[in-house]
């Protein structure tokens, strides 16, 4: 599924507005102000989605996976590479030379770092589109990119499309690179749409307040 | 009614501001960068600018320095979705003259852009 200008415009100002709510949750977290870039944002094909990922992320990564459900339901991931994984685990916790290696308290760390980042973004989704969001527990893998792609193929029923969002996070001076992957099926997906269209028509007609 | 310049790049942001600042008895143009946004100003001297932060190339912050530059006494209210304090604190110290939050609010708008032509800062 390919959006027309006027969807990827709009839903590229949705993302913004949420990103930003998720620069704050993680400014509050890290006690540091958060630079961000302007948000990439594209929809691929599931096979299509790791070249697309190496614009932001090489390697090993490490992924927290979000399942929600409710009228939209999917995948989220926030995928960041090693190195950024480390550095906003060494921000967290004080450390004064994070290693690549990462250890069960450090996993603990990013886990919740995901889940609270996961959530801001997530959340403004809903209020804004008024769609009623029900998460998971979120789970945390370190990986390579190529088996976080390939476990997305597997044990799927129905086709999906990945709606990936990249950014870039300056703390600090420290970059962390990482970027948002919502995998939803087309259904929820044409919800998505359908939902972030309705959202800019109130918007820009001024019915509601596009809240 | 006042002039205003509406700078941001998205579609969707500009056409709200628009529609907010012109039930608001405002006449709008809009610029979908920054460096479009000074030349904008140069021309026309807008009354206020209504200003995004997050902008590729240059951003909203950079802006609004490089606007006062141009005139010491621009009226900028910034329009962005950055809830950071620390990014409301940099861009009042540069001199904006307002600060609103993304999504935007007709009557938080209003109020905002009315407080920057009276000089109040808000």
């Amino acid at each position: 599924m390919i959006l027309n200008a006027d969807q990827r415009d709009a839903v590229a100002e949705l993302v913004n507005i949420a990103f930003s709510r998720t620069a704050a949750a993680l400014s509050d977290l890290t006690g540091n102000r958060v630079e961000l870039s302007v948000p990439d944002v594209a929809t691929y094909a599931i096979s299509d989605l790791e070249p697309a990922l190496h614009k932001f992320v090489h390697g090993d990564v490490a992924t927290v996976h979000q399942i929600f459900g409710g009228p939209v339901s999917g995948d989220a991931f926030l995928v960041l590479d090693i190195d950024g994984a480390t550095k906003l685990v060494g921000l967290l916790t004080d450390a004064d030379a994070p290693t690549r290696q990462m250890g069960a308290s450090d996993r603990e760390v990013l886990a919740e770092v995901g889940n609270i980042l996961l959530n801001a973004c997530l959340g403004v989704f809903g209020d804004l589109l008024h769609v009623r969001l029900t998460f998971a527990v979120p789970r945390l893998e370190v990986e390579s990119l190529s088996s976080m792609i390939a476990s997305l193929l597997v044990e799927r029923q129905e086709v999906r499309h990945a709606l990936l969002v990249g950014t870039r996070f300056v703390i600090r001076a420290s970059d962390v690179t990482g970027c948002l992957v919502l995998v939803l099926g087309v259904t929820s997906l044409e919800k998505f749409i359908a939902a972030v269209e309705t959202w800019a028509e109130r918007s820009v007609t001024g019915t509601g307040d596009g809240r | 009614m006042a002039t205003i310049l509406v700078v941001d790049d998205s579609n969707l942001s500009r056409k709200t501001s628009r529609r907010m600042l012109e039930a608001g008895g405002h006449r709008v143009r809009d610029v979908a960068d920054g460096m479009s946004a000074l030349e904008q100003y140069a021309l026309d001297r807008p009354d206020v600018v209504l200003l995004d932060v997050t902008m590729a190339d240059l951003n909203g912050l950079e802006v609004l320095r490089q606007l006062r530059e141009i005139d010491p006494a621009a009226r900028v209210v910034m329009a962005t979705a950055d809830v950071q304090s620390s990014t409301r604190e940099m861009a009042l110290a540069a001199g904006a003259a307002g600060y609103v939050t993304k999504p935007l609010n007709d009557a938080a708008l209003l109020a905002a852009v009315g407080a920057a032509l009276k000089g109040i800062a808000s």
